[in-house]
C-alpha cells in the first residue's frame, strides 16, 4: 500500500508520528547551542622554535628555512608564512578549510622530526601550536574604581575571580592593566660610590632578613616546644632598617641611608582607561564547544552579583560580549523567520480563500522547519547565522509541494468525489511529480556541501539544512496534507431539489469571492492575451527579451556593479590604532590618547563607551598576543550604541574619526577598523611584496604607500605589516679590558640588568599574598646615556668599574623581523576600502601598481580577502556549472527529452537580469552571499518552468493542438506558478530587508533572489511557451505519421477468402 | 440471473460500495485498477503522466428484477457529475455452479 494511502487510512499513526517529530525536535531546539557560526577550526598551524642568542637572520637560515622547505610537502596546505625575529623562528602553516587537524598535525610532527636532525645545536625542539578559537576572547569587562584603585589588583583577585572562576565552561580570566602592588628599594649610585658597596648586598642583606625557619624541637621536663625564628617583613617600612653594612669606623649603614623605599604599585608600563578613567580590562575565554551565550549570561549574573560585595566606588561596565552579538543577530533572524512565515501563510491564503487550505498548507511549514533541528543536534551543530538563515531561505519553498497537492485535491472534491478519496486518488497522480521538483532543489543544494574553503565551511550547513527540510516537506506533502485534506475539507455543498435535479449551492458569495477572484481572473484573462499575443508574434518576443538580457549586462560589463567577498557587518565596535613617533615616552602617548578620547566623544555623541591602552605589560600573561601596544601606540575600542538607536553607519563614524586623527601632527599613523575580531567579516584587500632586500622591499612598499593613499579615493586603513625599525641602546664590551678587571660580558650584563631593570630581594608577605621587593638604582641613576655609563659594576677585586671605563654605549636599529611567505621575504600592505567595493579597490591598486617602476627581484601580488574572494567566486562558478548540469540531469529524466529541459532552462538567464536590475537599485555589491543566492535561483526559477512545461506536455499528450495546449496550460498553470514564486520572493523579503545587527551579511541573499525570481518569473511565463511553441515545431507535428510506419502490419493485403456471411 | 458489470472511477469506489450495500447485493468480483477509455465522451483513465486517473471495475451477478434497479442507481450517479464517470453493461449468466 503506497504510503499516502496509509497516511490516510490511519490518521491517528499519521498525527501522531508528525506530532513525536515535532516534539523530538522542539526537544532538540531546547539542547542547541546558540553560536555566530557552525564550529570551525581555523586551520592554521604555527611551529615555534627557539634558538638562544642567535639573529633574526640567522634564525631565518638555519631554522626557518629548513623548516619551511620541509613542511612545504604537508598534505593540505595552503600557504607557509614565516617569522624570523632574534631568539625565535615561527613557520606559520594554513590549510583548507575543513581538513581533520589531528590529522595534519601527525604529518606535520613526522616533517619536523625529519627536519631536526639538520638544525642548529643548542636549538630548542620545535614546538607545534594548533590555533584554537576558543582562545578568542568571548568578553570584555572594564573595572573602574577611584579611591580602591591601588588596591583594585587584591580586591579583584580575591573577590572577585573566584567566584566567575565557578561559572562552568569559563576558559581563561585575565585581569589586564591590574595595579600590582611592588615596593621599589631605590638606590642612590654616588652614596654606593661613597660607601663602597655594591647594590647587590643590599639586596642580599634585604633577602637574608626576611625569613621564617624553623631551629628544631626544644625538650623541656613536662613539655615539648617548636622553636622557629620569625624575622620576615611584616611592614614594607621595616627594610629600611636594615643594615647594609659597618664603615671602618663602626658605623652601621641603613638601609634608608643609601636608598628611598617606597611601597607603591608597580612602575606605569600599560595604560587602561575606560572612559578616561583608571581601568583594569577582565579578559574572559570560554574552553572550547562551551556554549558562548549561556557562559556570558552567566557570567553577568555572577558579576552583578559579586559587584555589590566590592567596594562601592569599584565598577565593572561590559565592553564587549560575544553573547550580545550573538543573540542579537540570531533575535534578528529568528524576527526574519517568523515575518517570512507570515507572508507565505498571507499568499496562501489570497490564493486559495479558505482558511482551512491555508491551514493546511502552513502546518507543513513548522514541521519541516523543526526536523531542521533535529538534524543540527545529531551533527552537533549550533543555533548559528548560517542555520537560520537557511530555515528562512527554505521557508518559501516548503509550501510548493503542499500547494500542488491540495490543489489537485480540491479539484477532485469539487468534482463531487468524497474528501477521503479524493485525498487519495489525487495525490496519487501528482507524488510523483511533486518528488520530482524537489530532486531538482536537491540537485541544486546538495552540491553546495561538497564546496571546499571557508565558502564550504558556510555553506555545507545551508545545502544539508535546505535539502532536509524541503525533502521533509514532500514527505508531508504527501502523507500528512492529503490526510488533512480528507478530514478537514468539506465537500462542495449540493442538494437536490424538488424536482430530483441537483442543485450546487451558490458559493459566489462574500468579499473574497467578489474581489480577490474577482482580480485574480482579470490576472487570468489579460496574461492569457498576452501569452495569445506573444505566441503571434514569437520573433518579437524573443528579440526584445535578448535586448532585455543584453541591456542587462551593460552594467555588469561596465563595472557599476562591484564585488564583495562579504558585506561588513555593523555590530557597533570600531578599534582605533594610533601610532605617534617612535620612542614617545608612555607619558605623552597617554596626553594624547586623552586628547583623542575627548574630541571623539564630542564628534561623536553615539559613542558609549571608549576603552584604551597605550604601552606595554612587560609580563601580561594571554592577552598579551592579541594586543601589541606599545610605548607609542594607543588602542582604542570603542562602543557606539546599537544599530538601530543611531543613524549614522558605523562606516561614517570611522571616517569621521580617520578625519580628526588626520589633523594631528604628532600622529605619524592611524587606523580605524570597524571589524571587531571574529565574526565581523572585515574585507581587505592585501598588497603582499616579495623580495630579498628589506631595504628595496620597503621603498617599493612605502611608494606604493602613498601612491595608494593619494590616488585611490576608497582607500583607508593601510598598514605596513613590517614593523618599523626600532632604536634600541647597545652596549658595546671591551672584552680586554673586562678582563683585566676579572670581568666577563655575563656578569657585567647581570649587574646591568640588576640596577637597571631591578633585582628581586624576596618577597613581602601580607594577608597571604606576596609582593616583590625590587631593588634597583633610582630613576635619575638610569635615564640618560650618561647616566648609564655612570653605573658602577662591582669587580672581583673588590673596587667597583665605571660601565663607560669597560663599554661604550651606542644607539642601533635594531634588525626588523624577517616575514616570509612561500619560502620568500615579503611584507604586506593592508587596504580597507571605504565605500567602494573590494573588487573596485583591488583594481584601482593594481592600476596604481602598474606605473610604479618596479625593481628586478621584487614581486608583488594581491591577496587578503580579496584572494579570498576571487577563490570563492572561481568555485561558485564551477558549483553553478556543476548545478546545471545536475537539474539539466534530473528534468530530462523526468521529462524524458533532451530538449525540454533546455526550454526551461532558458528562464536561467533572465534570472541574471533581474538580479542585476536588483543590485543597481539597492546599490548592492555582488558576494558570495549573492553569488549563493545566483546559484540558489538556478533551482527556484527551473521549478516554475517545470510546472509550466510539464502541462504542457500533458495536454499535448491528451492529443490538443500545440498553440492550444500552450494557452490552456497557461491558463491553468499561472496561479500555481505565481503562488510559488510569491511565496518564494516573500519569503525572503524579511531578509532582505531587515535592519537588525548581523543582517548585512544576508542582505544581498535575499535581494538577489527576490530581483531574480521576479524577473525570471514573468519571463518564464511569457518566453517558456514561446520557446516551447519554437521548439515543438520539429519532430512532433508528424508523430503521427511516424507512429503509422511503426504498425506496418495494418498495411498488408488481408488474403482471407471472403466469408459466407 | 444477468451478470452487470459496472466500470467507474476509482474516486467513486465508496459510493459504489454505498449502492451495492442500500440495494442489499451482496455477491460481487471487485477489480481495483483497470485502464480503458469511453467510445464517446469518457476520458482515458491510464494510470499515465497524461491521464493519471483509474478505473475500478465491479462485476455482480443479480437476479433479473434487480437489474433495473441497479442501473437506475448507477445512472443516478452518472447524473451525480458526468466527468467522473461511470458505465455499466449487463450480460446473461448462461450457467452456474
Amino acid at each position: 500500500m503506497s504510503i499516502y494511502k496509509s497516511a490516510i487510512n490511519k490518521p491517528v499513526t499519521t498525527v501522531l508520528v508528525f506530532v513525536a517529530v515535532i516534539v523530538i525536535g522542539l526537544f532538540c531546539y531546547r539542547q542547541l547551542p546558540i553560536d555566530q557560526f557552525p564550529e570551525m577550526d581555523p586551520p592554521y598551524i604555527t611551529v615555534m622554535t627557539t634558538y638562544a642568542g642567535a639573529s633574526a637572520s640567522e634564525i631565518e637560515t638555519n631554522v626557518t628555512k629548513l623548516l619551511e622547505n620541509s613542511l612545504n610537502s604537508v598534505d593540505g596546505l595552503k600557504s607557509i608564512t614565516s617569522q624570523s625575529k632574534d631568539n625565535l623562528s615561527m613557520v606559520l602553516l594554513e590549510f583548507e578549510w575543513g581538513l581533520d587537524l589531528d590529522e595534519v598535525i601527525n604529518d606535520i610532527r613526522s616533517y619536523v622530526d625529519m627536519a631536526k636532525n639538520n638544525l642548529p645545536d643548542g636549538c630548542s625542539t620545535p614546538f607545534i601550536l594548533k590555533f584554537s578559537s576558543s582562545a578568542m576572547p568571548i568578553a570584555q569587562y572594564a573595572i573602574t574604581a577611584d579611591e580602591s584603585y591601588a588596591g583594585l589588583d587584591k580586591i579583584l583577585n580575591d573577590e572577585l575571580l573566584p567566584v566567575l572562576n565557578q561559572v562552568d565552561g569559563i576558559g581563561n580570566l585575565t585581569l589586564s592593566g591590574t595595579p600590582e602592588r611592588y615596593i621599589y628599594v631605590e638606590v642612590d649610585q654616588q652614596k654606593l660610590d661613597a660607601y663602597g658597596i655594591s647594590l647587590e648586598t643590599i639586596s642580599n642583606m634585604i633577602g637574608a632578613n626576611n625569613l621564617n625557619m624553623s631551629s628544631g624541637t626544644v625538650k623541656m621536663p613536662k613539655e615539648q616546644y617548636q622553636m622557629e625564628v620569625r624575622s620576615e617583613y611584616v611592614e614594607s617600612s621595616e627594610i629600611a632598617d636594615i643594615v647594609v653594612t659597618t664603615t671602618m669606623d663602626g658605623r652601621q649603614v641603613f638601609v634608608r641611608d643609601i636608598a628611598t623605599i617606597r611601597d607603591t604599585i608597580k612602575d606605569l608600563s600599560l595604560d587602561e582607561k575606560f572612559n578616561s578613567r583608571d581601568a583594569v580590562r577582565l579578559i574572559v575565554s570560554k574552553q572550547t564547544g562551551a556554549n558562548t551565550v549561556k557562559i556570558c549570561r552567566e557570567l553577568e549574573k555572577e558579576i552583578n552579583k559579586a559587584a555589590k560585595m566590592l567596594p562601592t566606588d569599584v565598577h565593572i561596565e561590559k565592553v564587549y560580549d560575544s553573547a550580545d552579538d550573538i543573540q542579537q543577530s540570531i533575535s534578528s533572524l529568528e524576527e526574519s523567520i517568523l515575518y517570512a512565515l507570515l507572508f507565505v501563510v498571507l499568499v496562501v491564503l489570497f490564493f486559495l480563500g479558505k482558511w482551512r487550505a491555508a491551514l493546511i498548507i502552513s502546518l507543513t511549514i513548522p514541521i519541516s522547519l523543526i526536523v531542521a533541528f533535529i538534524y543540527l543536534k545529531f551533527v552537533d551543530s549550533s543555533l548559528n547565522i548560517i542555520s537560520l538563515c537557511s530555515l528562512s531561505v527554505a521557508i518559501g519553498m516548503v509550501v510548493d509541494d503542499a500547494i500542488v497537492v491540495l490543489e489537485n485535491i480540491t479539484k477532485h472534491i469539487s468534482r463531487g468525489s468524497s474528501p477521503r478519496e479524493a485525498a487519495i486518488y489525487a495525490t496519487n497522480e501528482v507524488w510523483v511529480s511533486v518528488i520530482a521538483t524537489t530532486l531538482v532543489i536537491a540537485a541544486v543544494f546538495i552540491p553546495m556541501t561538497m564546496l571546499s574553503g571557508i565558502a564550504g565551511i558556510m555553506f555545507k550547513e545551508l545545502g544539508w539544512i535546505v535539502t532536509i527540510v524541503v525533502s521533509t516537506s514532500t514527505i508531508t506533502a504527501i502523507t500528512l496534507t492529503p490526510m488533512l485534506c480528507s478530514k478537514l475539507l468539506k465537500a462542495r455543498p449540493v442538494h437536490v431539489d424538488e424536482n430530483g435535479r441537483l442543485v450546487e449551492d451558490d458559493l459566489h458569495t462574500g468579499w473574497y469571492q467578489k474581489y480577490i477572484v474577482g482580480f485574480l481572473n482579470k490576472v487570468d484573462v489579460w496574461y492569457a492575451k498576452a501569452l495569445q499575443a506573444c505566441l503571434r508574434h514569437k520573433a518579437l518576443t524573443l528579440a526584445f527579451c535578448f535586448l532585455l538580457f543584453f541591456a542587462s549586462l551593460i552594467p555588469l560589463a561596465s563595472g557599476q556593479i562591484g564585488t564583495d567577498f562579504m558585506q561588513e557587518g555593523d555590530n557597533g565596535r570600531i578599534t582605533v590604532n594610533v601610532e605617534l613617533q617612535l620612542g614617545t615616552r608612555i607619558d605623552e602617548t597617554l596626553k594624547t590618547a586623552r586628547k583623542l578620547e575627548a574630541r571623539f566623544c564630542e564628534l561623536v555623541p553615539e559613542i558609549r563607551l571608549i576603552s584604551t591602552s597605550a604601552g606595554s605589560n612587560d609580563d601580561a600573561g594571554v592577552s598579551a598576543i592579541f594586543s601589541s601596544t606599545t610605548n607609542y601606540k594607543i588602542s582604542m575600542r570603542i562602543t557606539c550604541s546599537k544599530k538601530n538607536e543611531r543613524e549614522r553607519g558605523i562606516f561614517e563614524i570611522a571616517e569621521v574619526l580617520r578625519e580628526e586623527m588626520a589633523k594631528y601632527p604628532e600622529i605619524v599613523s592611524f587606523q580605524a577598523q570597524t571589524s571587531g575580531g571574529m565574526g565581523g567579516g572585515g574585507t581587505s584587500v592585501e598588497v603582499e611584496i616579495y623580495g630579498y632586500d628589506f631595504d628595496e622591499t620597503n621603498r617599493v612598499a612605502e611608494q606604493i604607500r602613498q601612491r595608494i593613499q593619494e590616488n585611490v579615493p576608497g582607500a583607508r586603513d593601510i598598514i605596513n605589516s613590517r614593523d618599523k625599525d626600532r632604536v634600541e641602546l647597545m652596549v658595546n664590551l671591551d672584552k680586554e679590558k673586562l678582563a683585566r678587571h676579572g670581568l666577563t660580558s655575563g656578569t657585567v650584563a647581570t649587574y646591568l640588568r640588576n640596577r637597571v631593570n631591578g633585582v628581586t630581594a624576596g618577597l613581602l608577605k601580607d594577608d597571604g599574598d606576596e609582593y616583590y621587593i625590587v631593588v634597583r638604582l633610582k630613576e635619575e641613576n638610569r635615564n640618560s646615556i650618561t647616566s648609564i655609563e655612570d653605573i658602577s659594576i662591582p669587580a672581583p677585586t673588590g673596587q667597583n668599574i665605571k660601565l663607560s671605563e669597560v663599554a661604550t654605549i651606542g644607539e642601533y636599529w635594531t634588525p626588523p623581523t624577517i616575514t616570509r611567505k612561500s619560502r620568500q621575504r615579503y611584507l604586506t600592505l593592508m587596504v580597507t576600502p571605504y565605500r567602494t567595493s573590494l573588487g573596485d579597490l583591488a583594481a584601482a591598486i593594481e592600476q596604481e601598481i602598474g606605473q610604479i617602476d618596479i625593481p628586478n627581484g621584487i614581486t608583488y601580488r594581491l591577496a587578503g580577502n580579496f584572494e579570498d574572494q576571487q577563490e570563492s567566486f572561481a568555485d561558485m562558478g564551477t558549483l553553478m556549472l556543476l548545478i546545471i548540469m545536475l537539474v539539466y540531469i534530473v528534468m530530462a529524466s523526468q521529462f524524458e527529452s533532451f530538449a525540454k529541459p533546455a526550454i526551461i532552462m532558458f528562464a536561467i538567464p533572465f534570472a541574471l537580469t533581474g538580479v542585476i536590475a536588483a543590485l543597481l537599485i539597492t546599490g548592492t555589491t555582488l558576494d558570495i552571499i549573492g553569488a549563493l543566492g545566483i546559484i540558489m535561483l538556478v533551482g527556484i526559477v527551473v521549478k516554475n518552468g517545470i510546472v509550466l512545461v510539464d502541462y504542457i506536455n500533458l495536454l499535448r499528450d491528451r492529443g490538443h493542438e500545440l498553440s492550444e495546449a500552450i494557452a490552456m496550460a497557461g491558463a491553468s498553470r499561472l496561479r500555481p506558478v505565481l503562488m510559488t514564486a510569491f511565496t518564494t520572493i516573500l519569503g525572503m523579503l524579511p531578509m532582505a530587508l531587515s535592519r537588525g545587527e548581523g543582517s548585512e551579511m544576508w542582505h544581498p541573499l535575499g535581494i538577489v533572489v527576490m530581483g531574480g525570481l521576479l524577473v525570471s518569473t514573468i519571463i518564464t511565463l511569457i518566453v517558456v511557451p514561446v520557446m516551447y511553441a519554437l521548439m515543438s515545431r520539429h519532430g512532433e507535428r508528424d508523430k503521427e505519421e511516424k507512429n503509422r510506419k511503426n504498425f506496418i502490419f495494418m498495411q498488408i493485403a488481408d488474403d482471407r477468402k471472403p466469408s459466407n456471411k | 440471473m444477468k451478470a452487470v458489470f459496472i466500470i467507474f472511477n476509482q474516486a467513486n469506489t465508496s459510493h459504489i460500495e454505498f449502492m451495492l450495500d442500500e440495494l442489499k447485493i451482496n455477491g460481487f468480483t471487485f477489480f481495483e485498477q483497470v485502464q480503458g477509455r469511453g467510445s464517446h465522451t469518457g476520458e482515458p483513465r491510464r494510470g499515465t503522466h497524461s491521464w493519471p486517473e483509474m478505473n475500478s471495475a465491479v462485476i455482480t451477478v443479480v437476479e433479473d428484477e434487480k437489474v433495473e434497479e441497479l442501473l437506475s442507481c448507477v445512472h443516478k450517479l452518472d447524473l451525480r457529475n458526468k466527468d467522473v464517470g461511470i458505465r455499466a453493461f449487463v450480460w446473461n449468466v448462461e450457467q452456474t455452479v
